[in-house]
Protein backbone atom coordinates (compact mmCIF):
# COMPACT_ATOMS: atom_id res chain seq x y z
CA UNK A 1 0.00 0.00 0.00
CA UNK A 2 1.24 3.40 -1.13
CA UNK A 3 1.68 5.90 1.47
CA UNK A 4 -0.48 8.65 -0.06
CA UNK A 5 -3.44 8.79 -2.10
CA UNK A 6 -4.95 10.86 -4.76
CA UNK A 7 -7.86 12.75 -2.57
CA UNK A 8 -9.89 13.37 -5.59
CA UNK A 9 -9.38 9.49 -5.70
CA UNK A 10 -9.95 8.90 -2.22
CA UNK A 11 -12.89 11.32 -1.64
CA UNK A 12 -14.84 9.09 -4.26
CA UNK A 13 -14.56 5.69 -2.22
CA UNK A 14 -14.44 7.52 1.62
CA UNK A 15 -17.96 6.38 1.88
CA UNK A 16 -17.88 2.73 0.74
CA UNK A 17 -14.75 2.45 3.28
CA UNK A 18 -16.64 3.37 5.74
CA UNK A 19 -19.51 1.46 5.30
CA UNK A 20 -17.19 -1.47 4.91
CA UNK A 21 -15.23 -0.90 8.04
CA UNK A 22 -18.55 -0.14 10.00
CA UNK A 23 -20.41 -3.25 8.90
CA UNK A 24 -17.52 -5.76 10.14
CA UNK A 25 -17.90 -4.12 13.64
CA UNK A 26 -19.56 -0.55 14.72
CA UNK A 27 -16.58 2.07 15.93
CA UNK A 28 -16.91 5.84 16.74
CA UNK A 29 -15.13 8.45 14.79
CA UNK A 30 -11.66 8.45 16.11
CA UNK A 31 -11.69 4.75 15.64
CA UNK A 32 -12.53 4.66 12.44
CA UNK A 33 -9.46 7.00 11.15
CA UNK A 34 -7.03 4.93 13.18
CA UNK A 35 -8.57 1.71 11.38
CA UNK A 36 -8.46 3.82 8.16
CA UNK A 37 -4.47 4.43 8.87
CA UNK A 38 -4.19 1.28 10.03
CA UNK A 39 -5.63 -0.11 6.38
CA UNK A 40 -2.39 2.13 4.76
CA UNK A 41 -4.74 5.34 4.49
CA UNK A 42 -2.19 7.49 6.13
CA UNK A 43 -3.21 10.52 4.74
CA UNK A 44 -6.63 10.49 5.61
CA UNK A 45 -7.62 13.12 7.74
CA UNK A 46 -10.32 13.09 10.68
CA UNK A 47 -11.67 16.38 8.69
CA UNK A 48 -13.03 14.56 6.00
CA UNK A 49 -13.74 11.64 8.09
CA UNK A 50 -16.23 13.23 10.34
CA UNK A 51 -18.83 14.96 8.15
CA UNK A 52 -18.40 11.47 6.05
CA UNK A 53 -19.88 9.71 8.93
CA UNK A 54 -22.31 12.49 9.67
CA UNK A 55 -23.55 12.44 6.01
CA UNK A 56 -24.03 8.70 6.00
CA UNK A 57 -25.89 9.08 8.76
CA UNK A 58 -28.37 11.81 7.97
CA UNK A 59 -28.35 9.39 4.65
CA UNK A 60 -30.04 6.93 6.77
CA UNK A 61 -27.25 4.45 6.03
CA UNK A 62 -26.23 4.70 9.36
CA UNK A 63 -26.96 4.76 13.19
CA UNK A 64 -25.66 6.49 16.27
CA UNK A 65 -25.93 5.52 19.97
CA UNK A 66 -23.92 7.25 22.81
CA UNK A 67 -21.32 4.93 24.82
CA UNK A 68 -19.83 5.97 28.43
CA UNK A 69 -15.96 6.34 27.72
CA UNK A 70 -13.70 6.10 30.97
CA UNK A 71 -11.23 8.43 29.54
CA UNK A 72 -13.20 11.20 28.48
CA UNK A 73 -16.47 12.59 26.94
CA UNK A 74 -19.31 9.47 26.11
CA UNK A 75 -18.06 7.97 22.42
CA UNK A 76 -20.49 8.02 19.41
CA UNK A 77 -20.78 4.77 17.96
CA UNK A 78 -21.33 4.39 14.50
CA UNK A 79 -23.43 0.80 13.08
CA UNK A 80 -24.67 -0.39 9.95
CA UNK A 81 -28.45 0.39 9.19
CA UNK A 82 -30.31 -1.98 6.70
CA UNK A 83 -29.99 0.66 3.83
CA UNK A 84 -26.49 1.07 4.45
CA UNK A 85 -26.23 -2.52 3.79
CA UNK A 86 -27.92 -2.14 0.58
CA UNK A 87 -25.65 0.44 0.07
CA UNK A 88 -22.64 -1.37 0.37
CA UNK A 89 -23.60 -3.82 -1.74
CA UNK A 90 -23.99 -1.88 -4.61
CA UNK A 91 -21.26 0.24 -3.91
CA UNK A 92 -19.29 -3.15 -3.78
CA UNK A 93 -20.50 -4.42 -7.02
CA UNK A 94 -20.32 -0.80 -8.71
CA UNK A 95 -16.45 -0.20 -7.40
CA UNK A 96 -15.71 -3.99 -8.83
CA UNK A 97 -17.35 -2.60 -12.28
CA UNK A 98 -15.22 0.71 -12.15
CA UNK A 99 -11.88 -1.52 -11.39
CA UNK A 100 -12.45 -4.18 -13.97
CA UNK A 101 -12.93 -1.49 -16.39
CA UNK A 102 -10.08 0.60 -15.78
CA UNK A 103 -7.87 -2.79 -15.86
CA UNK A 104 -9.50 -2.79 -19.69
CA UNK A 105 -8.39 0.30 -20.67
CA UNK A 106 -4.92 0.15 -18.49
CA UNK A 107 -4.08 -3.30 -19.89
CA UNK A 108 -4.12 -2.22 -23.33
CA UNK A 109 -0.53 -2.52 -24.54
CA UNK A 110 1.41 1.31 -25.65
CA UNK A 111 2.53 1.99 -28.77
CA UNK A 112 5.79 1.95 -29.21
CA UNK A 113 6.53 5.34 -29.95
CA UNK A 114 4.31 6.63 -27.11
CA UNK A 115 7.12 4.42 -25.10
CA UNK A 116 10.01 6.26 -26.51
CA UNK A 117 8.36 9.59 -25.86
CA UNK B 1 0.76 8.73 25.86
CA UNK B 2 1.60 12.59 25.75
CA UNK B 3 -0.55 14.28 28.72
CA UNK B 4 -3.62 16.68 28.13
CA UNK B 5 -3.16 19.31 29.66
CA UNK B 6 -5.71 22.64 30.25
CA UNK B 7 -3.93 24.46 28.28
CA UNK B 8 -4.56 21.43 25.74
CA UNK B 9 -8.15 21.28 26.48
CA UNK B 10 -8.76 24.90 25.96
CA UNK B 11 -6.82 24.84 22.70
CA UNK B 12 -9.18 21.99 21.39
CA UNK B 13 -12.43 23.84 22.96
CA UNK B 14 -10.77 27.14 21.14
CA UNK B 15 -11.34 24.95 17.71
CA UNK B 16 -14.74 23.47 19.13
CA UNK B 17 -16.03 26.74 19.85
CA UNK B 18 -14.72 28.10 16.61
CA UNK B 19 -16.09 25.61 14.82
CA UNK B 20 -19.66 25.62 16.28
CA UNK B 21 -19.73 29.55 15.42
CA UNK B 22 -19.79 28.63 11.32
CA UNK B 23 -22.11 26.22 11.79
CA UNK B 24 -24.79 28.27 12.75
CA UNK B 25 -26.95 27.44 9.43
CA UNK B 26 -27.51 23.87 10.97
CA UNK B 27 -30.28 22.98 12.97
CA UNK B 28 -29.25 23.45 16.82
CA UNK B 29 -29.49 19.40 17.49
CA UNK B 30 -26.88 19.36 15.01
CA UNK B 31 -24.45 21.03 15.87
CA UNK B 32 -24.49 19.81 19.74
CA UNK B 33 -24.05 16.56 18.03
CA UNK B 34 -21.04 18.02 15.93
CA UNK B 35 -19.43 19.56 18.82
CA UNK B 36 -19.88 16.79 21.06
CA UNK B 37 -17.93 14.56 18.80
CA UNK B 38 -15.10 16.79 17.63
CA UNK B 39 -14.45 17.59 21.07
CA UNK B 40 -14.36 13.75 21.70
CA UNK B 41 -12.46 12.47 19.23
CA UNK B 42 -9.85 15.41 19.90
CA UNK B 43 -9.50 14.38 23.45
CA UNK B 44 -8.95 11.06 22.37
CA UNK B 45 -6.57 12.22 19.42
CA UNK B 46 -4.84 14.82 21.48
CA UNK B 47 -4.12 11.64 24.21
CA UNK B 48 -2.71 9.03 21.57
CA UNK B 49 -0.62 11.97 19.63
CA UNK B 50 -0.61 15.18 20.98
CA UNK B 51 -2.53 18.04 20.85
CA UNK B 52 -1.02 19.44 17.79
CA UNK B 53 -0.71 16.58 15.77
CA UNK B 54 -4.55 16.54 16.64
CA UNK B 55 -5.25 19.86 15.61
CA UNK B 56 -3.56 19.49 12.75
CA UNK B 57 -5.13 16.51 11.68
CA UNK B 58 -8.62 17.65 12.15
CA UNK B 59 -7.87 20.58 9.11
CA UNK B 60 -8.81 24.02 11.17
CA UNK B 61 -12.04 24.98 11.90
CA UNK B 62 -12.63 26.51 8.93
CA UNK B 63 -12.47 23.32 6.26
CA UNK B 64 -13.99 21.20 9.08
CA UNK B 65 -16.83 23.57 8.84
CA UNK B 66 -16.72 23.69 5.12
CA UNK B 67 -16.95 19.79 5.71
CA UNK B 68 -19.89 19.45 7.86
CA UNK B 69 -22.01 21.88 5.55
CA UNK B 70 -21.29 20.45 2.40
CA UNK B 71 -22.33 16.74 4.26
CA UNK B 72 -25.59 18.60 5.52
CA UNK B 73 -26.33 20.37 2.09
CA UNK B 74 -24.44 19.50 -0.50
CA UNK B 75 -22.15 20.57 -2.77
CA UNK B 76 -22.17 24.26 -4.65
CA UNK B 77 -23.44 27.49 -3.43
CA UNK B 78 -26.41 27.45 -0.72
CA UNK B 79 -27.76 30.25 1.29
CA UNK B 80 -27.09 31.58 4.64
CA UNK B 81 -29.93 31.23 6.81
CA UNK B 82 -28.02 32.91 10.01
CA UNK B 83 -26.60 36.02 7.50
CA UNK B 84 -30.47 36.69 6.42
CA UNK B 85 -31.29 36.66 9.90
CA UNK B 86 -28.46 39.19 10.92
CA UNK B 87 -29.42 41.39 8.33
CA UNK B 88 -33.08 41.18 9.22
CA UNK B 89 -32.27 42.15 12.89
CA UNK B 90 -29.79 44.43 12.41
CA UNK B 91 -30.78 46.40 9.50
CA UNK B 92 -33.66 48.06 11.05
CA UNK B 93 -31.24 48.82 14.14
CA UNK B 94 -28.57 50.70 12.46
CA UNK B 95 -31.61 52.59 9.70
CA UNK B 96 -33.80 53.61 12.42
CA UNK B 97 -30.15 54.77 14.84
CA UNK B 98 -29.32 57.03 11.79
CA UNK B 99 -32.76 58.36 10.68
CA UNK B 100 -33.33 59.28 14.59
CA UNK B 101 -29.89 61.35 14.62
CA UNK B 102 -30.99 62.78 11.37
CA UNK B 103 -34.16 63.65 13.15
CA UNK B 104 -32.76 65.07 16.42
CA UNK B 105 -30.00 67.13 14.18
CA UNK B 106 -32.77 68.83 12.66
CA UNK B 107 -34.44 69.32 15.79
CA UNK B 108 -31.16 70.95 17.47
CA UNK B 109 -31.15 72.98 14.16
CA UNK B 110 -34.23 74.92 15.05
CA UNK B 111 -33.63 75.39 18.53
CA UNK B 112 -29.80 76.55 17.80
CA UNK B 113 -31.46 79.16 15.67
CA UNK B 114 -34.28 79.93 18.27
CA UNK B 115 -33.74 78.79 21.61
CA UNK B 116 -37.14 79.44 22.39
CA UNK B 117 -39.08 78.43 19.14
CA UNK B 118 -42.42 77.71 19.08
CA UNK B 119 -44.82 76.60 16.15
CA UNK B 120 -44.91 74.15 13.52
CA UNK B 121 -42.20 72.91 11.93
CA UNK B 122 -42.18 70.37 8.59
CA UNK B 123 -39.03 68.51 7.74
CA UNK B 124 -39.15 66.13 4.29
CA UNK B 125 -36.88 63.60 5.97
CA UNK B 126 -33.92 61.64 4.39
CA UNK B 127 -35.04 61.87 0.80
CA UNK B 128 -36.77 58.62 -0.55
CA UNK B 129 -36.31 56.54 3.26
CA UNK B 130 -38.74 58.30 5.04
CA UNK B 131 -41.49 60.27 5.49
CA UNK B 132 -41.96 63.86 6.84
CA UNK B 133 -41.59 64.15 10.30
CA UNK B 134 -43.57 67.04 11.71
CA UNK B 135 -42.19 69.17 14.89
CA UNK B 136 -44.40 71.11 17.17
CA UNK B 137 -42.15 73.13 19.34
CA UNK B 138 -43.36 75.07 22.29
CA UNK B 139 -40.84 77.32 23.92
CA UNK B 140 -38.12 75.46 22.96
CA UNK B 141 -39.37 72.22 23.75
CA UNK B 142 -40.06 69.80 20.91
CA UNK B 143 -42.08 67.03 20.14
CA UNK B 144 -42.36 65.59 16.70
CA UNK B 145 -44.55 62.67 14.88
CA UNK B 146 -43.73 61.07 11.20
CA UNK B 147 -40.55 59.85 9.89
CA UNK B 148 -41.92 56.45 8.65
CA UNK B 149 -39.95 54.27 6.37
CA UNK B 150 -41.58 54.31 2.47
CA UNK B 151 -41.99 51.27 0.66
CA UNK B 152 -38.97 51.77 -0.90
CA UNK B 153 -36.86 51.63 2.32
CA UNK B 154 -38.98 48.26 2.97
CA UNK B 155 -37.91 46.95 -0.53
CA UNK B 156 -34.16 48.13 0.25
CA UNK B 157 -34.43 46.15 3.65
CA UNK B 158 -35.87 42.89 1.89
CA UNK B 159 -32.90 43.43 -0.62
CA UNK B 160 -30.18 43.42 1.71
CA UNK B 161 -31.11 40.98 3.60
CA UNK B 162 -31.61 38.63 0.34
CA UNK B 163 -28.17 39.96 -0.23
CA UNK B 164 -26.74 38.88 3.05
CA UNK B 165 -28.31 35.79 3.09
CA UNK B 166 -27.73 35.07 -0.35
CA UNK B 167 -31.07 34.04 -0.70
CA UNK B 168 -31.62 33.61 -4.28
CA UNK B 169 -29.47 30.37 -3.77
CA UNK B 170 -32.31 28.27 -2.97
CA UNK B 171 -33.77 28.20 -6.38
CA UNK B 172 -30.41 27.94 -7.86
CA UNK B 173 -30.60 24.98 -5.77
CA UNK B 174 -33.93 23.53 -6.33
CA UNK B 175 -33.20 23.51 -10.39
CA UNK B 176 -31.25 20.32 -10.58
CA UNK B 177 -33.62 18.66 -8.35
CA UNK B 178 -36.80 19.47 -10.56
CA UNK B 179 -34.12 18.30 -13.55
CA UNK B 180 -33.64 15.14 -11.93
CA UNK B 181 -37.39 14.51 -11.16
Amino acid sequence: MTDTHDPQLLKGVLSLLLLHLLAEHESYGYEVVQRLQAAGFADVLEGSVYPALTRLQREGRLATRLVPSTSGPARKYYRLTPAGREALASGTDSWARHISAVDTVLSRPLPASAEGS
Amino acid sequence: MPDVTIFDRLRIERLVWSLDQQLYDLPRAQRLANRREVRANLLEAAHDVGTTEALRRVGGSRQLAEQYLVAEFGDGPRPSWIGAIYAAALLPLLLNFFLSEAANAFESGVTAADPQATGVYVWSGVSGLQSAITYTFSDGAASHHGGAWTPLTYALWLLLIVGAGRLWRLRLRRRPALAAS
